[in-house]
C-alpha cells in the first residue's frame, strides 16, 4: 500500500497540533472580540462598551460551560425522531438497491475482488452518508426558522449553545444509525458476494501422476495433479504430494482449504470456502535509510528519473542498500522468525530477457556490531507482493565474518574495523545475535548488475498476527463517521445564519474543498499551473497557454496584484478547511487488506473534535446574536 | 408589599425599527412604548393589524432585539434566557413540530424545562385533559385541525406552570366554543394569581377578560387604562327590569319627562350572538335530535 502522507504518531503529533489549533482558534476569537467591541461602541457609545462586553462575556461563558445536557439530549432526540419520521432511513433503501445491482457490474473474476468490493461498498457509503449529512445539517435549523417552530424553543429556557450542540449531536446520532445499517448490509454483501467454493472431480479435474511408487513418502514427489472447476471466472491448480499435503494455488488473492477422503475406490476432494480475499494484516513498519556506493548512510537513494519521488532506488551489484530499522521486536512474538512482506519497484537499465526476473537479497544486520547475514535470496518483478520468512535459526554459512559498514559522515566511531573478524559460532539465532534491545536492521540489496530496486518506507514490513476482519471493517466506518461529523458541524454552523439552500451550497463547497484540499492549497499558494485564480481566468478568456509567460505590462501587474490578495485570502481558508483525503487511509487500508491502527483513529478522532469545537462555538455565537423572529 | 415589586412587565421607551439589508429604515413598528403590567392582571394589547402588538410581544420575549429602549420582564432583561423558566408563550399560530403527537409535544417542551419524568407525565396528562385532546393524543399534529393545534399550542404554553403568560391572538382560528373556553381559561389563570398579557384585534374578547388594555395604532400607544373606566358612559344610566307592567312603563316615562332628561333607548334588550350560539349548543347537547325553533319549551 502506498502511504504518501503517513498518519503521525499520536504523542509526536499532539503537542504541535494542539498549539497550532490554539493559535488558530485564539486568532478567530480575537477577531470576534474586536468586531463585537466595534459593534458595541457604535451601539452603546464608548462609555458603556466595557460593562456591556463584560456582561455578555460572562453570559457567553455560562452558555458554553453551564449548558444543560438534559436539554441538549432532548433536542438531539427530537432531531433523531424528526429524521426517522420524515423517512430519512430511505437512504438505506437506496444503498440496498445499489448493492443489489452492484453485483452485476463488479466482476467477481477480478484479480483482486476483495479490494474491488470493499472499495465500492466503502466509497458508496461515504458519498451517500456525506450527502445525507449535508442535506440534513444545512436544512434542519432553517426549516425550524421557516416553520417558526424555533419560536417555541427559544421562548423556553433553552440556551443557543444547547440548540446548536443538540442539533450536531442529534444529526450525528441519525447519521450513526444509518451508518450502522449500511455497515452491516455492506459487510454481508461483500462476504456473501466473495464467498465461493470450487468443485473437484477425481479422475476428471485431478488425476494421479503415473509411475509413482506408492511406498515412497518423499514430500517433494507429486502424486496427483490437476485444477479445480471454474467458479467466479477462475480455477486453482492443485498438487498433492507424497506425504499427503495438498497445495491449492493462490489465484485472485485467495486460496481454499482442501480435504481428501478415500473410501475404498471412492476418492473425493472437498474444497472449502475461500481464504485471504479480505484480510486485516498488521504490519510493523521500520524507519528507512539508504547506503550509497561508498558505504555511507544517506537519506535518499538514487533518482532514476521518475517524476514521482515516493520511491528511491539502489543499484545492483554495488554496496548500495535500502535499510529498514525496526524497533521493539520481541522474540516471544515471533517464535518461528520474522515474516516479511514487501512490494518493491524494479527499474531495468538493460532489458535482457524480459521474462527473467531480477534477483535480490535480504540481509539482517546487528545495528550495534555490524554482524550481518544474508538470509533470503529472491526474484522480483515490478510491484509484485512477496512474502518471505527470515527464520530464527540462521546457518553459519550465511553469516559474514566481518562487520558490514554503514558510515556516517563526520562520525568516525561508526566506521567499524574492517579487519576485525567476529568469533565464529556454530549456530546463530536471529534474536540472540542480530537483535539488540529490540532493534534490528533489514537490508535490501539488488544482486543483478545494471538493474535497480526502488523502495519506500512502507514497502517492506514485518507481518504480525492478523486482526479481526469484521472489527477492521467497522473501523473503516469510523473514518466515514468522523468525516460525517465534521460536515454536520459545518452544515449546522452555516444554517445558523444562512437560509436552507444557501447553507446547503456552502456546506457542499466545504465538502468539495475538503475532498481536494491539496489542489485548493496549490491554488492558494500559487503553485498550480496557470497562476492564481485571476491569472487563470485571464488565461482562460484570452485562450492563453498555461505555460506561456504573460507580457510585462500594467495589466499583468494588476492581475498579479489581485492574485496576491486572493492568495492570502485563500491560504487562510485553505488551512482552515478539513482534508477528507487524509481520511482515505481508512478505505485504502481496508481495501488493501491492512488493519487500521488505533493511532490513526485517535489522531483523526482528535482532528475531528478540533473542528467540531470551534464550529460549535461559532454557531452558538451567531445564533445567540441573531434575531430569531426576523 | 410595594407596587414596584409587583411589576411583572416593564418597558421603557421601547422602540423597534425594521431595517432592510442595507440598514435603511423600512418600518417603525413600535415607537417609544412605556408599559407597566402588574402581577395578577389580565392585560390586553389591542389594535388593528400591523399596529405593533405582535412586535411588542416578541420584544418582551427576546425574539426581537429592541432598536432602543429597555425591557424588564420578571425582573430580568429580555435577553436573559432564564426568564423563560416562568413564562408561557402562545404564538399567533401554533408553531409546533408536526411529526410529533400531542403527548410527545408536551413531553418535549417539558424536557426543555428540565422537568423530571414523573412531573412531566402528570402535567402532560393534566394539560391534555384540560384542552380536551385525550382522544387525539396519539395522533401526529399534522393530522390536527386548526382548533386542535391551537389547543395543543396553549397546553405547551402552560407546561411549566408559568407565572406570566403571553398570548398572541389567543382566539384566532377558534370556533365560538373554543373562544369561550379560551376566555374561561384566561379568567381561571387570573384567579390563580397569574399575569396574562394578550394581544387581539377582536374587541369582544378583550372586553370580556381584560382588566386593563392598551390600544396601539401604527406603533404608538394611544390609550391605556382599566377596561371598566374606559368604557363607562358616565352620563347614562341603565336599568334592566324583568316583568315590568305597561302602567309602570308609562309612569317611568312621565318621571323622565318631569326630570327634563333624555330617553336614549327603551325596549327589549337583545342577547349577543355569542350567548345565543352557546345556548343553542348547550341545549343540543342536553336534548339531542332536531331542534325546534325556540326549542326546550315544548
Amino acid at each position: 500500500m502506498v502511504i504518501e502522507k503517513p498518519v503521525p504518531e499520536f504523542l509526536d503529533w499532539i503537542g504541535k497540533a494542539s498549539l497550532n489549533w490554539l493559535i488558530a482558534v485564539g486568532m478567530l476569537l480575537a477577531i470576534f472580540v474586536v468586531i463585537s467591541f466595534i459593534f458595541l461602541m457604535l451601539r452603546y457609545g464608548p462609555g458603556k462598551v466595557m460593562p456591556t462586553f463584560a456582561i455578555n462575556f460572562r453570559r457567553g461563558l455560562e452558555d458554553l460551560f453551564q449548558l444543560s445536557w438534559k436539554r441538549v439530549f432532548a433536542i438531539a432526540c427530537l432531531i433523531v425522531k424528526e429524521s426517522i419520521r420524515k423517512k430519512v432511513i430511505i437512504v438505506c433503501v437506496i444503498f440496498l438497491i445499489l448493492l443489489m445491482f452492484a453485483g452485476w457490474f463488479l466482476p467477481q473474476s477480478s484479480p483482486d475482488p476483495g479490494r474491488l468490493y470493499l472499495s465500492f461498498v466503502l466509497s458508496a457509503t461515504t458519498y451517500l452518508v456525506l450527502l445525507l449529512a449535508l442535506f440534513l445539517s444545512s436544512l434542519s435549523l432553517p426549516t425550524d426558522f421557516k416553520n417558526k417552530t424555533i419560536f417555541t424553543i427559544v421562548t423556553k429556557p433553552v440556551r443557543a449553545s444547547e440548540i446548536v450542540l443538540g442539533r450536531i449531536l442529534g444529526l450525528t446520532a441519525t447519521g450513526t444509525i444509518i451508518l450502522v445499517i449500511m455497515a452491516i448490509a455492506g459487510y454481508l454483501f461483500v462476504s456473501t458476494s466473495l464467498s465461493h467454493t470450487h468443485k473437484v472431480m477425481y479422475n476428471e479435474d485431478i488425476s494421479a501422476v503415473a509411475n509413482v511408487n506408492p511406498d515412497n513418502h518423499d514430500p517433494s514427489i507429486v502424486v496427483a495433479k490437476g485444477a479445480t472447476q471454474l467458479t467466479n471466472g477462475h480455477r486453482h491448480e492443485i498438487e498433492e504430494y507424497a506425504d499427503g499435503t495438498i497445495i491449492v494455488s493462490e489465484v485472485n488473492n485467495h486460496t481454499h482449504p482442501i480435504r481428501k477422503t478415500v473410501n475404498g475406490d471412492d476418492v473425493r476432494y472437498e474444497v472449502g470456502t475461500e481464504q485471504g480475499t479480505i484480510q486485516a494484516k498488521v504490519p510493523i513498519y521500520g524507519k528507512i535509510k539508504f547506503r550509497d556506493a561508498n558505504e555511507f548512510q544517506k537519506e535518499k537513494g538514487i533518482n532514476v528519473g521518475e517524476e514521482w519521488e515516493y520511491r528511491s532506488y539502489i543499484a545492483g551489484a554495488t554496496p548500495e542498500a535500502v535499510i529498514w530499522t525496526f524497533d521493539n521486536l520481541k522474540s516471544e512474538q515471533f517464535p518461528d522468525g520474522l515474516p516479511i512482506e514487501m512490494t518493491i519497484s524494479v527499474f531495468r537499465t538493460t532489458m535482457g530477457n524480459i521474462e527473467q526476473t531480477i534477483m535480490g537479497s535480504l540481509l539482517v544486520r546487528n545495528p550495534q556490531t555490524g554482524l550481518t547475514a544474508e538470509t533470503n535470496i529472491f526474484n522480483s518483478e515490478k510491484y509484485t507482493a512477496k512474502a518471505l520468512l527470515i527464520s530464527r535459526q540462521i546457518d553459519k554459512s550465511k553469516v559474514q565474518n566481518r562487520p558490514t559498514q554503514l558510515k556516517q559522515v563526520g562520525d568516525e566511531a561508526s566506521f567499524h574495523q574492517q579487519n576485525v573478524a567476529f568469533e565464529p559460532k556454530e549456530s546463530y539465532d536471529l534474536f540472540e545475535d542480530f537483535v539488540v534491545d529490540g532493534k534490528l536492521e533489514i537490508w535490501l540489496q539488488c544482486i543483478d548488475r545494471n538493474q535497480y530496486f526502488g523502495a519506500a518506507e512502507f514497502d517492506l514490513y514485518i507481518r504480525s498476527s492478523d486482526a479481526n476482519i469484521f472489527a477492521n471493517f467497522l473501523k473503516g466506518y469510523l473514518g466515514i463517521w468522523q468525516q460525517m461529523i465534521i460536515l454536520i458541524s459545518f452544515g449546522v454552523l452555516f444554517s445558523t445564519f444562512l437560509s436552507g439552500p444557501v447553507a446547503m451550497i456552502s456546506t457542499f463547497g466545504i465538502m468539495i474543498a475538503a475532498f481536494c484540499k491539496q489542489l485548493f492549497l496549490q491554488i492558494a499558494y500559487m503553485q498550480a499551473l496557470g497562476g492564481g485564480p485571476v491569472e487563470a481566468f485571464n488565461r482562460l478568456v484570452s485562450h492563453e497557454n498555461m505555460m506561456t509567460e504573460l507580457p510585462k505590462n500594467f495589466a499583468t501587474s494588476l492581475v498579479k496584484f489581485f492574485d496576491m490578495i486572493a492568495s492570502g485570502f485563500l491560504s487562510v481558508i485553505g488551512l482552515a478547511i478539513p482534508s477528507f483525503t487524509d481520511y482515505n487511509i481508512y478505505m485504502d487500508s481496508i481495501a488493501s487488506g491492512y488493519n487500521i491502527p488505533f493511532n490513526t483513529i485517535l489522531v483523526h478522532g482528535i482532528t475531528t473534535l478540533a473542528y467540531v469545537i470551534p464550529l460549535f462555538i461559532a454557531g452558538y455565537l451567531i445564533l445567540k446574536n441573531r434575531e430569531v423572529a426576523k | 408589599m410595594g407596587t414596584e415589586s409587583n411589576i411583572v412587565v416593564e418597558t421603557k421607551n421601547l422602540t423597534k425599527i425594521y431595517r432592510d439589508f442595507w440598514g435603511r429604515q423600512k418600518v417603525r413598528a413600535l415607537k417609544a412604548l412605556d408599559l407597566e403590567i402588574r402581577q395578577g392582571e389580565v392585560f390586553g394589547l389591542l389594535g388593528p393589524n400591523g399596529s405593533g402588538k405582535t412586535t411588542t410581544i416578541k420584544l418582551l420575549l427576546g425574539l426581537l432585539f429592541p432598536t432602543s429602549g429597555e425591557v424588564n420582564i420578571l425582573g430580568k432583561p429580555a435577553s436573559d434566557v432564564s426568564k423563560n423558566e416562568r413564562i408561557g408563550y402562545l404564538p399567533e399560530e401554533s408553531y409546533l413540530y408536526r411529526f410529533l403527537n400531542a403527548e410527545e409535544t408536551l413531553d418535549f417542551y417539558g424536557r426543555l424545562f428540565n422537568l423530571s419524568g414523573a412531573v412531566r407525565r402528570q402535567r402532560v396528562a393534566q394539560l391534555i385533559s384540560m384542552v380536551g385532546l385525550e382522544s387525539a393524543k396519539k395522533r401526529q399534529l399534522k393530522e390536527y385541525s386548526k382548533g386542535m393545534t391551537r389547543r395543543i399550542g396553549l397546553a405547551q404554553a402552560l407546561i411549566n406552570d408559568p407565572d406570566l403568560i403571553l398570548l398572541d391572538e389567543p382566539t384566532s382560528g377558534l370556533d365560538p366554543i373554543g373562544t369561550r373556553n379560551m376566555k374561561d381559561l384566561i379568567l381561571e389563570l387570573k384567579k390563580q394569581g397569574k399575569t396574562v398579557v394578550m394581544s387581539s384585534h377582536l374587541l369582544a374578547d378583550v372586553q370580556d377578560v381584560c382588566d386593563r388594555i392598551g390600544i396601539l395604532y401604527q406603533g404608538e400607544l394611544k390609550e391605556l387604562g382599566r377596561v371598566d373606566d374606559l368604557l363607562k358612559l358616565g352620563e347614562e344610566t341603565e336599568y334592566r327590569i324583568k316583568g315590568l307592567s305597561e302602567s309602570a312603563k308609562e309612569k317611568i316615562s312621565k318621571i323622565i319627562a318631569e326630570d327634563h332628561c333624555e330617553l336614549v333607548f327603551s325596549g327589549n334588550p337583545t342577547t349577543s350572538l355569542e350567548e345565543l350560539f352557546l345556548n343553542i349548543i348547550a341545549e343540543s347537547e342536553e336534548h339531542p335530535g332536531k331542534r325546534v325553533r325556540g326549542g326546550g319549551n315544548d
